[in-house]
């Protein structure tokens, strides 16, 4: 009966591709698709085509829609933060495989990782303002508070790279260490958080001249930030390592460990902050942590190579005042 | 349906993260972290494969073979040693690493002019909710190109100088589909895999599309007396309709190998002309006695003897020096 009522559920949604109020999307990036899942349920009860190679998603500034890139076909694809319902499809966005709106919501930028170019537009309208070539597949971004200066990892040439957002200018480009990938601006905006997946732990970077102060040990194949909410604790998964770290930002120490087996990759928090979900790449699984215990609760069957992740806001206030807005950068504001 | 998907992805899992993972981050190379798990898969279905040739399908050649046992089966010792390379990846390793640069360079290219590839769905909306009838349709559009992949290889003589390896065999079998010259698979490889982004073939649909598609060719080249019908043998390439393809050609049926070149549908046959339909035995083989002499010779001999004859097929200079 349940698998009945699972069904049908799924079937209304699918025609309609409108979400339940507490739905998870998931990416499945070597599918044309996104996952929709109930977190009550826990169960997928939905899955929808989209583009070709979806990997990241991001809020838009009003906080209206979360847009999904579609790498291979160039586009965006826009649902609405509450349901799910498709919006709009952004067309002309080359290769959007991360992507991220600047704080004050003027700018708009892409990493294209497979075309090894960093794209900056103009979030209104978006209209490009500049391309940057730059060798050594950019990986993942982050932006500073003032919304001056984008930072951008190069995962094959090591490096971690600065650009004026304005300008469209390098400021500057160091050698970060091996295969950097995510990247996350600190809230006191003094520090840079940046995972190597070639070692075993991430680099603490001054933003102002990409200067390395400092270092933390947590796990092969360190990759990825995500928020815990305070402010100063944030998780990280380690892919290698099969692992998630959470880290108390304040003391530079990691705090606990959770074993998360199959390449864990991208992470998203419920809202009401107890549980992390967080995607298995190998496994084709999103798996929940329970975040006050540190313990996989649940491992939800998904499509394959499941990457970004993103939990719907049906209590979001859009256009009544500032929310979270959230990219798969770990970026927050 | 998704205790077998857990069961296979965590098999590859332990595997990758057993074996691969280690080299990959040992070396430094974690931008391969992603194509080295595919990799895995490919090796592991590759091994599915080779099971289920050697059990299922030489169960029919086993009980209902079309050629008897003979002094030829000797022939087919060399087939299995290419059918081992290829679906346990050592061939497709190779090729991988030729082609990466010209495919990806490619790539860029095309994408740097803004082009992205047409989604059918966006054409047809109702396959994007329909996975199966998705993945038929870029299974036939692949299956196309194959198609006319397969009757260039026939029509260029520097081409046929390659593929006159595979079409040597005289002992027809299921092991004969992966017998061909690595450069022959290279050009092969190189201009689907093009294809497939053109068109926008899933990653995923494209690893299936072909194990599908090279069991329906290993089934193909089989030597059992089996029919799928008078329906199903329009619909699904099988064994005589295929054998006929590799028909030993005679005075009377000069140019019968021009032919039945479908890889999995028969359709493009029918569509263009090139379908035979009949129930003759036909010996197999080809009439050069250059090219026959090829089942004389081991893997390695074939590989180096085929080069050498598409050398000369090539060049102008070397074929003056063969007249002389």
């Amino acid at each position: 009966m349940k698998k009945l009522a699972i069904a049908t559920i799924a079937l209304v949604f699918a025609t309609t591709g409108i979400a339940q109020a507490d739905s998870v999307l998931v990416l499945n990036s070597d599918e044309a698709s996104y996952s929709v899942i109930s977190r009550s349920s826990r169960t997928e009860i939905a899955r929808h085509p989209v583009g070709r190679e979806p990997h990241h998603l991001i809020v838009t500034p009003d906080g209206k829609e979360v847009l999904i890139g579609s790498t291979v076909t160039n586009e965006l694809l826009g649902l609405d933060i509450k349901t799910g319902e498709r919006r709009r499809v952004v067309k002309d966005i080359i290769d959007p495989y991360h992507l991220g709106f600047s704080p004050d919501g003027k700018w708009f930028v892409t990493a294209a990782y497979r075309l090894d170019h960093v794209d900056i537009f103009h979030a209104d309208g978006f209209r490009l303002a500049g391309r940057i070539f730059i060798d050594g597949l950019p990986s993942h971004l982050a932006f500073d508070k003032d919304s001056k200066t984008v930072f951008v990892t190069l995962q094959q040439s090591g490096r971690l790279a600065a650009f004026d957002l304005k300008t469209q200018a390098l400021k500057w480009s160091v050698p970060i260490g091996t295969a950097p990938a995510g990247v996350v601006m600190l809230p006191d905006d003094k520090r840079l958080l940046v995972a190597l997946t070639g070692e075993d732990g991430i680099v603490v970077v001054d933003p102002k001249n990409g200067a390395i102060q400092g270092n933390l040990q947590t796990g092969k194949g360190a990759h990825n930030f995500w928020p815990k909410g305070d402010g100063r604790h944030y998780f990280l998964s380690n892919r290698v390592e099969g692992t998630v770290s959470l880290l108390d930002t304040d003391q530079m120490k990691v705090v606990s460990n959770v074993r998360i087996p199959g390449g864990p990759d991208c992470m998203d928090i419920t809202l009401d902050g107890k549980e992390l979900w967080v995607t298995q790449r190998f496994l084709r699984r999103v798996a929940v942590v329970d975040i006050e215990q540190m313990k996989v609760v649940a491992s939800i069957p998904v499509g394959k190579s499941p990457h970004g992740v993103f939990m719907l806001r049906p209590g979001s206030t859009a256009g009544q005042g500032p929310i979270r807005a959230v990219s798969t950068s770990g970026e927050t504001r | 349906m998704r205790d077998l998907i857990d069961i296979w992805v965590g098999a590859q899992t332990w595997i990758f993260e057993a074996l691969v993972s280690p080299l990959l981050f040992r070396f430094g190379l974690m931008a391969w972290y992603e194509p080295g798990f595919n990799a895995v898969e490919y090796v592991m279905l590759g091994a599915i494969q080779i099971l289920v040739i050697a059990v299922g399908m030489r169960f029919f050649e086993r009980r209902w073979p079309l050629e008897k046992p003979g002094r030829d089966d000797r022939l087919i010792g060399v087939d299995r040693v290419y059918t081992l390379l290829n679906k346990l990846g050592v061939v497709p390793l190779a090729i991988f690493i030729v082609t990466y640069p010209v495919v990806t360079h490619i790539e860029l290219l095309i994408r740097a002019w803004g082009y992205a590839p047409p989604s059918l769905e966006r054409l047809l909306p109702w396959l994007g909710d329909n996975a199966l009838a998705s993945f038929l349709v870029y299974f036939a559009l692949y299956d196309f190109a194959a198609y006319w992949l397969h009757r260039a290889q026939h029509a260029f003589p520097w081409w046929w100088a390659l593929h006159s390896l595979h079409h040597s065999q005289r002992r027809m079998t299921v092991w004969t589909d992966d017998r061909n010259h690595v450069v022959d698979d290279l050009l092969i490889t190189l201009a689907l895999v093009l294809f497939a982004q053109v068109v926008g073939v899933q990653p995923g649909d494209y690893v299936v599309i072909l194990m599908v598609g090279r069991l329906v060719e290993s089934w193909s080249h089989a030597n059992v007396d089996v029919s799928f019908g008078r329906l199903g043998s329009r619909l699904l390439v099988g064994p005589r309709f295929h054998r006929l393809h590799h028909a030993l050609s005679t005075p009377q049926e000069r140019h019968i190998q021009d032919h039945n070149f479908a890889p999995v549908f028969p359709i493009w046959d029918i569509l263009f002309g090139t379908a035979i339909y009949d129930e003759r035995n036909r010996p197999t083989g080809v009439d050069d006695p250059t090219v026959d002499a090829d089942n004389d010779r081991g893997w390695l001999a074939q590989q180096a003897t085929v080069f050498w004859r598409f050398a000369r097929a090539m060049i102008p200079k070397f074929r003056r020096a063969t007249a002389l």
